[in-house]
């Protein structure tokens, strides 16, 4: 109960304090800008976008074409006689000479055909649909129905194609075959209804329309569209959605980040440390304002587009993941510009996390290890069950936690205060949660709970190195997920050992091994059955648990790795711990190309 | 104002973002997102023209004709032109199986077809059956595209005589591929990348400055024979420095790439004054707040509505870094760097005034 009050008092502290400094400064400006934003929105509204006036250079003989051309700011044009045009030819990038269009050749001029292209079916568009008798300027038109299903996770894991081998004779379905009514030969609107809406998508900006759609869907006609309509389904709608609810969720951690800041310059935050409140009640207290924000936030932004609110519930582990990260930027930088940069830097990694595999919607089961995902689901309309919101939420859940866990052990004077380097701070903030009296368990949970993170750095590294030529490519992840692997198992012993090198004898050196190899088995192993629980039945969870009987040869690569780094600790000190995880790497990639890849021997 | 006394601002900022390995999170970051930007490319670019996807495959599609005969049944058979294969292998089915198969996808679009006749008064509407929102039913959509297009065309001139109009012709030739990314790089990458340096320098220099007041090492910083007005400027000069490194380091980047870049150093040149803008607008806000999280919140909603009211101006600087990068700029852009110029001016004219102000206060005070 006592606890309660406290965390209680801490939060309207907090709202106060941050209210007193916004209402007085911040607000009347912060009104003004509203209002100039609004207007600001309003006029470019108004004028376009002019980021890529000009970029192509067009000649034309006839000036019907040529103010047909010019309403598009992207073209310069120029209009002389055919003879100039044709022997000035390299300084267009397009001419068009009696209503005949040649391309030059350069990557420009290619660009620059394709913009004309879609130009000219706009307007041609915009001709046809003042015709009186529209179905003949408009003759067929597309009903598109879509389908709903998801690819195989097990023949994409077997590199097969998805799709059946070619053959004569006609593809039979499996499964039962539901009884399709046969559509109607009418459209279900009336003419002036279809030009209405012919007009509207005329006039659009279609490439920023397609996006927008996504959001609102305000189109009237339904499925129906005319062939040149038939944009293609999108499979990266997704993006939209990150600038929707990350990014406001990025800034309002950052008023969080600064209030944690913000109590450590000039040991203002001693009086709050000196109350006998505990310190997971001030973090607790501090950071509800906030969290309660961002959800109002994201309840409102889900209100606008109106989505549905069931995404709340995935984008929760979201905010609590970026609040911890904001408690640790917080607490971790010296300086503002540390701060700044930090968390510029934290946010475009979490972003990008959370982005990318959402691209893959509806593809790939892969695509539910971000949230996001399941926004995009549910937008689409689409359910998802309890299993997929623990398998895309659970590493969220699961760093946030472990950040926050950290955050409270060492929201105290002398790790607040104190003005140490960044690296070196960190090994303070961890050497924090190892318990004196039972150092093995602490190494042992403190390995088992890096296993998320590792995760998240090492699916982060298949996107990234997924750009280069492949051999590259899956050499480079083979190193970089082993040298992972082997930074996330040093962690711990190099703590233990930066802590007290005295402690480090042959016996603890040992057993500290041990613990952390175990540790790092135990939690990989139990990640990838939680995460991986929706394909357990599959022949993929079969090879993972009944691969249980030769479970002594990860443990002992695991082992050898922490060992190599333990040793080099002990011959070289601090210094060996690079020497260390090198030779590790080593040694891992070996055990990965020969066992994996059966590439030696 | 004394140089020697900037270049002593200058250079303990610079020390301080060396000390702190701020500089190496910077490095970082700009290949971190180099890499993701152009696994992003291959994303955006579809985005922006998924037809570029139908390059990728030389796949044959299976597909399902429903309904009645017509031209259409022709067009899906044959090739799209003489050089290139087949795109589909066509199968005559009954809908409701052919549904059902392509919901095991083993086909990938199911077409039906009714029995309105091409000169009828009424429209011809094709139902066409195709996967959800993946990237495969993308490409299959995109050559169904060019077939409904063909047929299209032959209703119309069916129809032809019951049009009133014709639109300008322009016939244009088929396109040979290539030219894909070619917008979405000179036309969104590289203005937004060449410019993020700038907006970084203006968010460091609040940094900066309200680092001053709220450690307060101000008093002992002016105790000392540099002025208010130098240590201001000399944080905007070391942000300011800042600006070109960076952005040239994305130019050498993307030149890495592949992507060639005309007129490099005008683009330079066009970042180094209009960033000045930034960077004083982010000086004269830190001035005014003298503490970081009022100043970053009000600034950074300021640079929202600058950045939109620029991109709205025609021939705003953004656009001129494309042009530049593109080699269509004119003469103009010397226009354009002058009015940046005026703007630095003033705004630098106020920043003086202000931390003039300031710096009596603080002297008198």
């Amino acid at each position: 109960m006592g606890r309660l009050t406290d965390i209680w008092t801490i939060t309207r502290w907090e709202v106060k304090k941050s209210f007193n400094m916004m209402s007085r400064e911040v607000l009347p400006f912060a009104i003004v800008l509203f209002i100039l934003l609004v207007a600001v929105t309003g006029f470019a509204a108004q004028t376009g976008m002019h980021l890529q006036d000009g970029m192509y250079r067009v000649g034309v003989d006839d000036p019907e074409v040529a103010s047909l051309i010019a309403s598009d700011a992207r073209f310069t044009v120029y209009q002389e006689d055919q003879f100039t045009l044709f022997d000035n030819r390299n300084s267009f990038d397009l001419i068009i000479v009696h209503g005949l269009l040649y391309p030059g050749q350069t990557d420009r001029a290619k660009a620059a055909q394709k913009t004309l292209e879609r130009d000219y079916a706009k307007y041609v568009n915009s001709v046809y649909n003042q015709e009186a008798d529209l179905f003949a300027a408009y003759p067929l038109w597309i009903d598109v129905q879509t389908v709903k299903s998801e690819l195989s996770f097990l023949s994409t894991q077997a590199g097969q194609y998805v799709q059946a081998a070619p053959s004569r004779a006609a593809p039979v379905p499996q499964g039962e075959i539901s009884a399709i009514p046969t559509p109607s030969s009418s459209l279900d609107f009336t003419k002036e209804e279809l030009r209405q809406e012919l007009i509207k998508t005329g006039s659009k900006n279609t490439q920023i329309s397609r996006y927008t759609e996504v959001l609102a869907s305000d189109s009237t006609m339904g499925s129906f569209k005319t062939p040149s309509q038939l944009s293609p389904p999108l499979p990266f709608d997704s993006i939209i959605l990150v600038f929707v609810f990350i990014f406001p969720l990025y800034f309002t951690s950052q008023f969080f980040m600064m209030s944690i800041m913000n109590e450590r310059i000039e040991r203002k935050g001693e009086v709050l440390l000196s109350t006998p409140v505990a310190s997971s009640s001030i973090i607790l207290g501090k950071m509800i304002p906030y969290f309660a924000g961002m959800v109002a936030i994201c309840i409102a932004l889900t209100l606008y587009v109106r989505a549905p609110l069931i995404i709340i519930l995935p984008l929760i582990p979201v905010i609590i993941f970026f609040l911890a990260n904001a408690l640790l930027i917080g607490m971790l930088s010296r300086s503002f510009k540390e701060l700044s940069f930090i968390s510029i830097f934290f946010s475009t990694v979490a972003t990008s996390y959370l982005f990318f595999p959402s691209i893959f919607a509806n593809v790939h089961v892969i695509s539910l290890i971000s949230p996001l995902t399941l926004i995009v689901l549910s937008i689409q309309g689409n359910p998802w069950t309890i299993t997929d919101y623990l398998y895309s939420t659970s590493l969220f859940w699961l760093t946030g936690a472990v950040l926050f866990y950290i955050g409270m052990k060492n929201f105290k004077e002398e790790r607040l205060f104190s003005e140490k380097p960044l690296l070196p701070r960190i090994r303070e903030f961890l050497s924090e949660i190892i318990s004196r009296k039972h150092p093995f368990i602490s190494v042992f949970l403190l390995t088992g709970f890096s296993i998320p993170f590792v995760f998240m750095v090492q699916l982060m590294s298949l996107t990234l190195f997924f750009n280069l030529p492949m051999p590259y490519s899956l050499v480079l992840l083979l190193i970089f997920a082993a040298l992972v692997e082997e930074c996330a198992k040093g962690v711990g012993i190099y703590v233990l050992y930066a802590q007290d090198p005295a402690f480090f004898t042959w016996k603890n050196m040992l057993a500290a091994c041990a613990a952390t190899a175990i540790g790092f088995l135990v939690a990989e192993k139990l990640l990838l059955f939680i995460t991986l629980a929706q394909i357990t039945e599959s022949v993929f969870g079969s090879i993972l648990f009944l691969s249980l009987g030769v479970l002594w040869m990860p443990l002992l690569l695991h082992f050898a790795g922490v060992l190599i780094v333990a040793c080099s600790l002990k011959f070289w000190g601090r210094k060996g711990l690079v020497i260390g995880l090198v030779l590790a790497t080593a040694v891992h990639c070996l055990y990965n190309l020969y066992f994996i890849l059966g590439w030696i021997g | 104002m004394k140089a020697r006394h900037l270049s002593i601002i200058a250079r303990k900022e610079f020390r301080g973002l060396f000390n702190e390995r701020t500089i190496l999170l910077a490095v970082l970051l700009q290949l971190f997102i180099a890499l993701f930007s152009s696994f992003l490319m291959v994303g955006l670019t579809s985005m922006y023209d998924p037809s570029s996807l139908s390059k990728y495959s030389r796949y044959k599609y299976n597909i399902a004709y429903a309904g009645n005969d017509s031209a259409l049944l022709g067009y899906l058979e044959s090739s799209p032109d003489i050089n290139s294969p087949r795109d589909f292998r066509v199968y005559r089915m009954d809908l409701s199986t052919a549904v059902a198969a392509l919901k095991e996808r083993k086909l990938s679009a199911v077409v039906y077809v009714p029995d309105t006749s091409p000169a009828a008064d009424e429209p011809v509407k094709i139902t066409l059956y195709t996967l959800t929102n993946d990237l495969q039913s993308a490409i299959v959509d995109v050559k169904l595209k060019d077939v409904f297009l063909k047929y299209e065309k032959d209703l119309r001139q069916v129809r032809g005589s019951r049009l009133s109009e014709q639109p300008v012709p322009v016939r244009i030739p088929k396109t040979t591929g290539g030219g894909d990314f070619y917008e979405f790089v000179y036309g969104l990458l590289i203005p937004l990348l060449v410019f993020m340096p700038a907006i970084i320098a203006s968010a460091l220099v609040i940094d900066l400055i309200t680092e001053e007041y709220q450690h307060e090492t101000l008093e002992t910083l002016i105790s000392t024979p540099i002025t208010f007005s130098e240590m201001v400027w000399g944080k905007v000069l070391a942000c300011e420095l800042l600006v070109p490194i960076q952005a040239g380091a994305w130019l050498l980047l993307l030149m890495v790439n592949g992507i060639a870049i005309e007129n490099a150093g005008l683009i330079l040149l066009q970042v180094v004054v209009s960033s000045l803008i930034l960077i004083l607008l982010g000086a004269l806000t830190a001035l005014h707040y003298r503490e970081r999280t009022a100043a970053q919140f009000i600034f950074s909603t300021a640079l929202v509505v600058v950045i939109l009211f620029v991109l709205a101006l025609p021939s705003n600087p953004l656009n001129l870094l494309t042009r530049l990068a593109v080699g269509t700029a004119g003469p103009e852009q010397w226009i354009v760097l002058g009015a940046t110029g005026v703007i630095v001016i003033v705004l630098g004219y106020l920043t003086q005034k202000y931390a003039e102000r300031v710096g009596k206060s603080h002297h008198t005070g």
